[in-house]
């Protein structure tokens, strides 16, 4: 509601009071827009809220794919729970999913920056040619990435044609490194897009009047580029992080985890679980850490990309 | 008159309308109940199977199975077979044939892996045979040998029968052994024998892969018995899993397996790990080593003789007959020959609606025709003794299909249980760390193996042997 000046005006006594009290600069709760809210509340009932509490709740319970347990199952408490606490394969594979999930972040943010960073100085028609052919490894499917990066990197691959080791397996070598170099290479052509708008939009005076006052490159790029692009990166940040995490094509061509379980990630374990090992239960209970991880991975971007007033 | 015939005429009418009706009425219905009787005495029954990964190729399969549709449907014209073709990879297969007993109406007959057996039957999702496998006619089950009759036993009863088994042994190049100084025809006696011949072939051969043996869990959990648990079976103590269901993660036998695997690979008789942890169908990368001469000997299962057909042509290689050679894989010490048994079973589903139709069904799959068309064609030994010297079988890839045949009731079969699939990941798992770290001993190995099973199973689940 809001009170003009003229209505102010003929209030008088403690209803004058009342409206001095009360605060203009906050958002007030209207009743009505609950009716407004109801068809999406109920779709985020439907399609998420209920079938996330199944899922936590198939997490507490011993529901195996095959067996006595298919057929009669039920709850179990915080047995799986106590399970994944002692759970060596399941820690080791956080640490490799942290160490994936890291690396792709430095790997897509400095790669695709610095691509557009340099399709901003080249000539139209070579950013068009190399920006078509990131965009095209950015839009092609994880099992042709997959595909690709195995042929690439295993014995007699292209990678060991190019440095002259024909006996090296890449892939068998450094895994883990090399699957997340394939990760990287196909999410690039996004953070190229993205940045490149971005960078696009950073005023050329701003940087002129750097270079006037005898700013080093890497100056204008701290106190200028980087302050300005910083929105732009979170988002990058986070996206990158979410897609990885639930990046299981790539991975599962690639290695199937292996060798070990040096590049087991937290949704291939899962999927061991609750496919390779009948363990539907605990593997829905491994998928509920990742929500949880991209839950965390949601309020940090909330809370850095809301801007303070 | 006029009026009098005008009244008879409509009185008649009515009579001949409902007269009209009634026969067009009787029509309609005898067309109906006809009809009805027809549709009622024509029944379906559905049969679900892995059509890329059992037979050496997906048109083999969908030839054969196409072949005993016809025939199926030709012999029993009042039933419909209705062929429910599974696509994708082992692992794919068993998800979306486990996915399919969680519906109402699963699938009347399966063909799934013998290691499945238990896991279906625990679930109730498995009919049981005994009163049929006793009936006239089923004279190809009295003539399997016994370690295949028991493949599909849980207790008392029969869940299953056997479509086809893998067993295993050492094919070797004859050139190349023969080059290296070792006597022919070659049957090694101990494991020693294997190493020593081994390390002959290196020394003379440098640039040839001595010893293949699979490794790693890029073959999923067939892999190993293709591999290292043939070694097993022929250990000092070859128990997987007791007698009250724990899983061996430490014993004489395992020892002895792990460490012949260190010594393979430090002594540098492996092959690499760029073939051993190849996604793309390792257990079949022997067929082709052989094939360019790039191979002397190979723990390997009996399909790689079929693989040399013009058939499959993995790669066709007539040749492959005189060039290469079959040997039983010793025990340790000696004493006879061991092998893994790992077959593809027909089971019928305990919800299905026409159990006669059924057994009819795998009756008519166990006839020597069919049964040995896919043993050719899948790369299978086929569980009926008398099978082995019809000259269809025989004479498919002369002369491996006899060898193997004969090496059949050597064989001891792999356990079925969940907790196995974890356990055969594990020793996967071991054998891929030795090959890709030959420093790693053969107790560094074992340990590694303990972890991970007891990781996953709790420490109650698993046992220590001596």
């Amino acid at each position: 509601m809001t009170v003009s000046t003229t209505d102010l005006d003929t209030v008088t006594g403690p209803d004058l009071a009342q409206l001095w009290r009360t605060r203009h600069d906050r958002e007030r709760f209207q009743w009505s827009s609950l009716a407004l809210m109801t068809p999406a509340f109920g779709l985020l009932i439907v399609l998420f809220l209920i079938p996330m509490g199944y899922a936590v709740y198939l997490g507490l319970t011993n529901l195996t794919l095959v067996g006595p347990d298919s057929v009669k199952w039920g709850f179990t408490g915080l047995q799986n729970l106590s399970r994944l606490r002692q759970d060596t394969t399941f820690w080791s594979s956080l640490w490799v999913t942290a160490g994936f999930i890291g690396g792709s972040i430095v790997g897509v943010v400095v790669a695709g920056y610095w691509l557009a960073a340099l399709s901003m100085r080249a000539r139209p028609w070579m950013r068009i040619f190399v920006g078509g052919i990131v965009v095209v490894s950015w839009m092609m499917p994880a099992v042709t990435a997959g595909m690709t990066w195995y042929a690439t990197t295993t014995q007699g691959g292209a990678l060991g044609t190019l440095t002259g080791l024909h006996n090296t397996n890449f892939l068998d070598t450094w895994p883990l490194i090399i699957v997340t170099v394939a990760n990287v290479w196909s999410m690039t052509g996004f953070c190229m897009l993205v940045m490149g708008a971005a960078l696009r939009n950073v005023p050329s005076e701003a940087i002129e009047a750097a270079v006037v006052e005898n700013a080093t490159a890497w100056q204008r790029f701290r106190m200028i580029v980087l302050p300005l692009l910083r929105p732009t990166i979170i988002a990058v940040v986070l996206l990158t992080a979410l897609l990885s995490l639930a990046n299981f094509g790539l991975i599962y061509i690639m290695t199937q985890g292996g060798p070990g379980n040096s590049t087991n990630i937290l949704p291939l374990y899962s999927y061991q679980q609750a496919f390779s090992f009948n363990n539907l239960a605990y593997g829905a209970l491994i998928g509920n850490v990742m929500v949880l991880i991209a839950t965390i991975f949601g309020v940090f971007y909330v809370r850095v990309a809301t801007p303070k007033s | 008159m006029g009026g009098t015939m005008k009244l008879h005429r409509s009185a008649k009418l009515p009579r001949l309308l409902v007269a009209g009706s009634l026969l067009g009425a009787a029509i309609v219905v005898e067309a109906a109940s006809g009809l009805s009787a027809s549709a009622s005495s024509k029944t379906s029954i559905s049969v679900a199977y892995a059509v890329d990964t059992t037979f050496d190729t997906t048109p083999l399969a969908n030839k054969w199975w196409g072949a005993l549709k016809k025939e199926f449907e030709a012999k029993y014209p009042n039933v419909t077979l209705v062929l429910d073709p599974i696509h994708g990879g082992e692992p794919d297969f068993l998800t979306k044939l486990a996915l399919q007993f969680k519906q109402s109406s699963p699938p009347d007959v399966i063909q799934f892996p013998s290691t499945e057996i238990a896991l279906y039957q625990s679930s109730g999702y498995l009919k049981t045979m005994d009163q049929y496998l006793v009936g006239s006619g089923k004279s190809w089950f009295s003539q399997y040998p016994n370690v295949i009759q028991n493949e599909g036993k849980i207790g008392s009863h029969i869940y299953a029968v056997s479509a086809g088994e893998n067993n295993n042994g050492l094919y070797y190049d004859k050139a190349i052994l023969r080059k290296a100084g070792i006597k022919l025809p070659w049957q090694p006696t101990t494991w020693a024998g294997i190493i020593s011949a081994a390390q002959a072939i290196k020394k003379a051969e440098p640039k040839v892969i001595p010893l293949w043996t699979d490794a790693g869990t890029s073959a999923g959990p067939n892999g190993a018995g293709y591999g290292i648990l043939n070694l097993l079976a022929g250990s000092s103590n070859p128990t997987i899993q007791t007698g009250s269901g724990k899983m061996v993660v430490s014993s004489k036998g395992l020892l002895e397996t792990l460490d012949f695997y260190h010594t393979v690979f430090a002594d540098g008789l492996g092959a690499p790990t760029s073939q051993l942890f190849s996604e793309n169908n390792a257990p079949n990368i022997p067929s082709t080593d052989f094939a360019k001469g790039t191979l002397g000997i190979a723990v390997a299962a009996n399909f790689i003789g079929g693989n040399w057909t013009k058939m499959v042509s993995f790669p066709y290689w007539p040749q492959a007959g005189t060039a290469i050679g079959v040997a039983g894989l010793p025990k340790i010490n000696g004493g006879g020959y061991a092998s893994t048994l790992s077959g593809w079973d027909f089971g019928i589903s305990s919800k299905t609606k026409d159990a006669t139709a059924a057994e009819n069904l795998i009756n008519m799959m166990q006839e020597p025709t069919n049964m040995i068309e896919a043993a050719n064609w899948a790369g299978w030994v086929p569980p009926v003794k008398s099978y082995w010297a019809n000259p269809l079988y025989a004479n498919f890839d002369a002369p491996f299909a006899k060898e193997f045949g004969q090496l059949l009731p050597w064989s001891s079969e792999l356990p079925s249980s969940a907790n196995y699939s974890v356990w055969v990941q594990a020793i996967e798992q071991a054998s891929g760390t030795i090959a890709q770290t030959p420093s790693t001993t053969g107790s560094a190995a074992m340990s590694q193996m303990k972890g991970y099973v007891t990781n996953q199973l709790g420490s109650s689940a698993v046992a220590s042997l001596p």
